[in-house]
């Protein structure tokens, strides 16, 4: 396994120069036209929309009414939740690494009814854990305690259903009596900015929270899922987090350098080779952060508008990523487009390709979910 | 710049060449094993990391009748390598004798935006774009199929059917919503 890491110094000058200034082109597209038609579900109108094409676009394209990519630019403001939420509560979200998966949408989940489903799920897990139990075990050892509720404040919009955080606890197998119950798993379900066509589609008895993050063990987490699966009529899958969202995470983390130090921006990348190769590339934050304003588009709006609230768009993601790649290339001599990024970390976080997230700072935390949220809506199956 | 020209030398009798074009060099080697399976036609296969040939083999190198771009979606660098190639082909065979030849499209770290890129490029040239899975032998010999069906129209080896005429049915188009973006 190779380790490259360079603390390097960045000359702005030569990057100017490298990037041409390309013009703000955030298209906007006309919300009434194609949209007003996915609201219809008049087939026939649609099909005739897309018969000027010609024969072979029907073939090419399956209309869905989930997205196809992801948002192309972003706001980029920090949110200071702490007076919102509950604090206990963000300190259980926080500094812990969630494995994530998406769920389809729940069928009639009332956030008023917790109480019951955590009694609901304590009897599911100890039914299941004592099957095949020839001797009746003791009611109190083995025990689960199941509570779920509800994280207020932690939605943006009002078309959010409020997140669901789920706890379990048990005593270990060897504790002895008197010992308390110790959290051994702990999930949450959440919908941060869900795209409002898409939720206003939903027929009325159903609840999006498409996105899953579960810690602890293994049979656990799908005892819960099986759980969910039988009682509200959703499918759970695995949530890859692919290149692109792993390349805006890297960007929007570099852009709160201001605020709150990265430290260093560590990227892993693997390259197909024989045997595969494995390339740590950690960047120092300070010269992150001079590339990553000098790969900015040149701001358009007035002065007094905090730096920080300012969209971001994907050519500017782009744009850095490679900066970065061809710098390694200069020194190198390889070229990392021919591999994979597998990991970004930095202080604030870290993300894994294979769904595992870790955000260390509570006030990132809406703008992290809400890339995630978007990555669960379009892996979703619907 | 050398240039590859479709129509400056004399074709072969009931002889088909096609020219596998791939940065990785792994899938063109099972595609070209299978293609030269072909019993009705004689089939050359040539197979090529880039654009533009050498120039040693150019007296030797008969008529290309199909230029197949073999592209991995799990690469930026084989997507720009295939375009880097595209330079070097004479216009004459964007009349149908070049075709895209996509491998893991379904792959979870293949991203959409690559696809997307891949598709216009192959509408803005009106050439097809064709999805292969190159792990399985099945994949292949379905790959396979498909290529020969176009190689031998672009070879001429088809009464009626010209490649032009079948590259107008088989181009790539764009679905509509394609420069969408998705949340606004």
């Amino acid at each position: 396994m190779f380790k490259f890491i360079s603390g390097f110094s960045f000359s702005l000058c030569r990057y100017a120069r490298d990037m041409e200034r390309p013009q703000n082109s955030v298209a906007r597209t006309p919300t009434d036209s194609i949209m007003a038609q996915r609201r219809s579900k008049n087939k026939s109108y649609r099909q005739s929309y897309r018969s000027c094409l010609g024969a072979a676009s029907r073939l090419s394209h399956t209309p869905g009414w989930t997205a196809r990519r992801l948002n192309t630019s972003r706001r980029t403001k920090s949110h200071n939740i702490t007076e919102k939420v509950n604090p206990e509560d963000l300190a259980l979200l926080v500094k812990t690494e969630w494995q994530l998966s998406y769920v389809t949408p729940l069928y009639q989940f009332r956030h008023t009814q917790l109480r019951s489903y955590s009694r609901q799920l304590s009897a599911f897990i100890t039914a299941e854990k004592q099957q095949g139990l020839a001797v009746e075990v003791e009611g109190a050892q083995t025990s689960f305690r199941v509570s779920f509720s509800a994280v207020q404040g932690l939605g943006e919009t009002d078309d959010d259903a409020e997140t669901v955080l789920l706890q379990i606890h048990s005593k270990p197998v060897f504790a002895g009596k008197d010992e308390a119950q110790k959290l051994v798993w702990s999930g949450w379900l959440t919908c941060i900015n869900g795209n409002p066509e898409y939720l206003h589609l939903l027929p009325k008895d159903f609840t999006c929270l498409p996105l899953f993050g579960s810690r602890g063990a293994e049979n656990l987490t799908s005892l819960v899922k099986s759980w969910f699966q039988q009682t509200f009529d959703c499918c759970f899958g695995p949530l890859e987090i692919n290149q692109t969202c792993l390349q805006w995470l890297a960007a929007l983390w570099t852009n709160c350098h201001i605020e709150s130090s990265i430290q260093h921006l560590k990227m892993i990348w693997t390259l197909p080779v024989e045997p595969p190769l494995q390339i740590t590339y950690t960047v120092n934050s300070q010269d992150v952060w001079e590339l990553w304003n000098s790969v900015r588009n040149p701001s358009l709006e007035s002065r007094e508008e905090e730096e920080a609230a300012r969209s971001i768009d994907i050519e500017e993601v782009t744009r850095f990523m490679q900066g970065l790649k061809s710098h390694f290339y200069r020194h190198f001599r390889l070229d990392l487009s021919a591999g994979r990024l597998s990991q970004v970390s930095s202080a604030l976080g870290s993300a894994k390709f294979s769904g595992r997230i870790k955000m260390s700072n509570s006030r990132y935390v809406l703008t992290t979910l809400t890339l995630l949220t978007e990555c669960a809506l379009l892996k979703m199956p619907i | 710049m050398s240039l590859l020209k479709p129509f400056s030398k004399l074709p072969g009798l009931n002889t088909a060449n096609i020219l596998l074009v791939e940065s990785e060099e792994q899938f063109q080697q099972s595609l070209a094993d299978a293609l030269v399976e072909e019993t009705s036609v004689t089939v050359n296969v040539r197979l090529a990391k880039s654009l533009p040939l050498p120039m040693e083999n150019d007296e030797s190198r008969p008529r290309i009748d199909l230029v197949v771009f073999i592209i991995n979606l799990t690469s930026e660098l084989s997507f720009q390598s295939a375009e880097a190639s595209l330079k070097y082909l004479d216009p004459g065979y964007f009349l149908g004798k070049v075709c895209f030849m996509v491998t893991n499209a379904r792959n979870a770290s293949s991203p959409a935006e690559r696809l997307d890129a891949v598709r216009k490029l192959a509408s803005s040239l009106h050439c097809p774009l064709l999805f292969a899975e190159d792990q399985t032998p099945d994949g292949v010999a379905s790959a396979t199929e498909r290529l020969l069906t176009i190689l031998k129209v672009a070879a001429g080896l088809v009464p009626i059917a010209t490649a032009l005429y079948v590259s107008n049915l088989t181009r790539c188009t764009l679905p509509l919503d394609i420069d969408q973006p998705s949340f606004d």
